[in-house]
């Protein structure tokens, strides 16, 4: 393979990332204004950004999948967001197997490396103490 | 404030991040963290995490275009992404323990100083072509790409020890600050690694959505993340993005220069506000 078609498929990779997150966000977005809309609140819906607590939107995989089965839009958005956050991390994953097509060994470490850390630090560091001082 | 009207404002804002983050190799974080704080009265958390989505749109919704246009330099940027990386988790794990504004203040002073070198190559187009050796060549990082007007230019990357060590610094900011320090790789990869100033703008731009996701996780699980902030930015930063990125693979080299240094001075002396207790 040579680097020109790496190219084309790294592109290819964030192209789809891209316009799926954007999409499901759009959607979420979309529901959240019919569902106000509906209750009869959307014009004087207030939103009151400084009163709302820190750290009040804790996510679990258990509450997104029952809120994407009653398509609740907050949870369609979180849906959406997360897409875009694996974009870079398919990036990278993509990059690896690329390398590795291209006899490149020297790049398919560096790359599994990056990986590494990534995963880590999305993955593992929030259940590490020291990084929630 | 009525949520149209704050949706409205932040998409437009988001919108504008977008196209300059894109151009200059920022994620827009220096727009959007203001605008929310200063403009709109959210909290400062949520602002971070909706700044953190922000440069991660801003990243792969411009790279896609780049890295396809082969602006990008995809073996710099993953070598100098060991860098970044790893100084993000160093620096999220000391972040309890380091005093932000004197930090702020500290980097937003040498970003000021960095100006000058910036101001002094304004109209340069290419960079003087150094001699690919040592680990540089080792590495592969030289390139080509085709310019404007479809001429291929081709240029070699100098000094990767100095650019790898300039991208600890950068990804310690990421996660000291919660911020996308684009400013630091641009410099990184243009003052020390003499890159044409497309390829540092798009390279940085390709690394930054790399750095927020490693400091995403962190965010998302402290809650926050708020879906009705950060839904209008992921929006708007995607399109700014992609209008960004037209614009910079017809631009030419000093052209991008001057916006840089603009974009540099108003980061700077938003940085030193930060440093003296404005939201920004």
């Amino acid at each position: 393979m040579d680097s020109g078609r790496m190219d084309s498929v790294i592109g290819d990779v964030l192209r789809y990332g891209v316009i799926l997150s954007f999409a499901v966000i759009l959607a979420g977005t979309g529901i959240l204004a019919i569902r106000s809309g509906a209750s009869g609140i959307s014009g004087a819906l207030t939103y009151n950004a400084g009163s709302i607590p820190h750290g009040n939107f804790t996510v679990s995989w258990a509450g997104l999948v029952n809120g994407l089965l009653g398509l609740q839009p907050y949870s369609v958005i979180e849906l959406g967001v997360l897409i875009l956050l694996a974009t870079p991390v398919s990036r990278v994953l993509a990059s690896v197997f690329l390398f590795a097509a291209q006899g490149d060994r020297l790049y398919v470490y560096i790359t599994a490396v990056v990986l590494a850390l990534l995963l880590f630090s999305i993955l593992v560091t929030p259940f590490i103490p020291l990084f929630n001082a | 404030m009525i949520v149209l009207e704050f949706v409205a404002i932040l998409l437009l804002a988001s919108i504008f991040a977008g196209v300059f983050g894109s151009i200059v190799g920022l994620g827009g974080g220096v727009v959007v963290i203001p605008v929310l704080t200063l403009l709109l009265g959210v909290n400062i958390h949520f602002a971070i995490g909706a700044s953190i989505v922000a440069i991660i749109g801003t990243s792969s919704g411009a790279a896609s275009v780049y890295v396809k246009d082969r602006i990008t330099n995809l073996r710099v940027g993953m070598f100098l992404e060991l860098a970044t990386t790893s100084g993000a988790i160093v620096g999220a794990a000391l972040a309890a323990y380091v005093d932000s504004s004197a930090l702020e203040l500290i980097f937003g002073s040498i970003l000021l100083v960095t100006l000058v070198p910036t101001v002094m190559r304004i109209g340069e187009d290419m960079p003087k072509n150094p001699e690919l050796k040592g680990l540089s060549k080792r590495l592969g990082l030289s390139g080509s790409y085709p310019e404007a007007e479809g001429r291929e230019v081709s240029y070699n990357a100098t000094r990767p020890k100095t650019g790898l060590f300039g991208m600890v610094i950068a990804g310690l900011l990421s996660g000291l600050l919660g911020i996308g320090s684009g400013a630091f790789k641009v410099i990184s990869m243009d003052v020390a690694m003499k890159l044409p100033m497309k390829v540092s703008t798009t390279t940085s731009n390709f690394m930054i959505g790399v750095t927020a996701a490693a400091s995403a996780g962190i965010y998302y699980a402290r809650g926050d993340v708020d879906p009705v902030v950060v839904a209008p930015v992921a929006l708007g930063i995607l399109i700014g993005a992609v209008i960004g990125a037209r614009f910079l693979v017809r631009a030419r080299n000093p052209t991008i220069r001057k916006i840089f240094a603009v974009v540099l001075a108003v980061v700077a002396v938003e940085m030193i506000l930060a440093s003296q207790g404005v939201a920004v």
